[in-house]
């Protein structure tokens, strides 16, 4: 037999008393979890900005320029020549030293370069 | 700054605090938040673990927002009702709750063991009739009657005006008496009459 009997909705007191049991049910907050939340919150600090940081920054265009010649490893490579040509320059070795009297030591620099013999010989061949 | 000294100061001193860096701020805003959270993710869902991951995840949202917060914005708690009721909303709505699922955890050694057997039933039923409810009836109703928050700070807390709320209360009611009539009897509900 069918039974078409519907029960009686609740009534406010009948809710309120539901509403007020899931109030009580309630659980401590596990103190092991609360440990965890603040480790996690001290990580989540904001990192205060380092000054030191900001003066080691390039300016926009000396970082395109420093990218231009491959950047800060080919610069310090060029420092590197740069610093050694000084050094050769002010107290050269010995072998260098031979090679650059004996250049000076020739009469005049078209003799050295070979310049002048050959416009000579091409004016008497003309 | 010492803990002393932070203890007394507002949720949103601390939180301004917090976002400069302040170690001691960020340990007393999360002794005192993560109960309200836990507390509050706990009467939605009932459910231990699922409770302290979304009590995780709202106050991780929350130090990311510090920074960026504004005092005069909302009260921080007020945020904090809005973020964790929706993140407990989303919850139910990926676990398709209907029905009472949760592993009850009773403790054995309390006095009034019947009468917290029955509020855990009847807790349980309440939660499983909420589920079913649409989502903003069932914060609306999550949020004044078992926060205890009156209407206009669900209002608040939703974005919404107060009579849009009272609207999804009477809703919300109609259809929790409808849905629990059923399990008056096992929930030991009796008429007067």
């Amino acid at each position: 037999m069918d039974n078409d009997f519907s029960p009686a909705p609740l009534n406010d007191q009948d809710l309120d008393a539901l509403f007020a049991a899931a109030q009580r049910d309630t659980l401590e907050l596990d103190p092991k979890l609360l440990a965890q939340l603040q480790t996690q919150a001290a990580a989540a600090l904001p990192q205060p900005a380092a000054p030191k940081r900001r003066r080691l920054r390039m300016s926009g265009m000396l970082s395109q320029v420093v990218a231009q010649f491959g950047g800060w490893p080919a610069g310090a490579g060029l420092a590197m020549a740069g610093a050694a040509g000084v050094v050769i320059g002010v107290s050269p070795p010995d072998a260098v030293l031979d090679v650059t009297s004996a250049y000076f030591q020739t009469e005049s620099l078209s003799e050295l370069s070979g310049i002048g013999l050959e416009a000579e010989f091409n004016w008497e061949d003309s | 700054m010492a803990l002393d000294t932070c203890q007394n100061l507002e949720d949103v001193e601390l939180l301004a605090r917090f976002a400069k860096g302040d170690r001691a701020a960020a340990q007393v805003l999360t002794a005192r938040l993560a109960p309200f959270v836990f507390a509050l993710a706990f009467r939605m869902l009932g459910n231990r673990a699922e409770a302290e991951d979304i009590t995780q995840d709202s106050l991780l949202r929350l130090w990311h927002a510090a920074p960026d917060w504004q005092p005069g914005q909302a009260k921080v708690t007020t945020w904090l009702y809005r973020v964790t009721s929706n993140l407990c909303i989303d919850k139910m709505r990926k676990t398709k709750r209907h029905s009472a699922e949760a592993v009850p955890e009773l403790p054995d050694d309390r006095p009034n063991m019947e009468r917290r057997l029955q509020d855990r039933a009847r807790a349980q039923a309440l939660r499983a009739a909420l589920g079913g409810l649409p989502d903003r009836q069932k914060q609306a109703m999550t949020l004044r009657h078992l926060e205890g928050l009156s209407n206009p700070d669900v209002a608040q807390i939703m974005q919404i005006s107060v009579e849009a709320v009272e609207s999804l209360m009477s809703r919300g009611k109609r259809s929790l008496a409808h849905a629990l009539a059923p399990q008056k009897k096992a929930l030991g509900l009796y008429d007067d009459g």
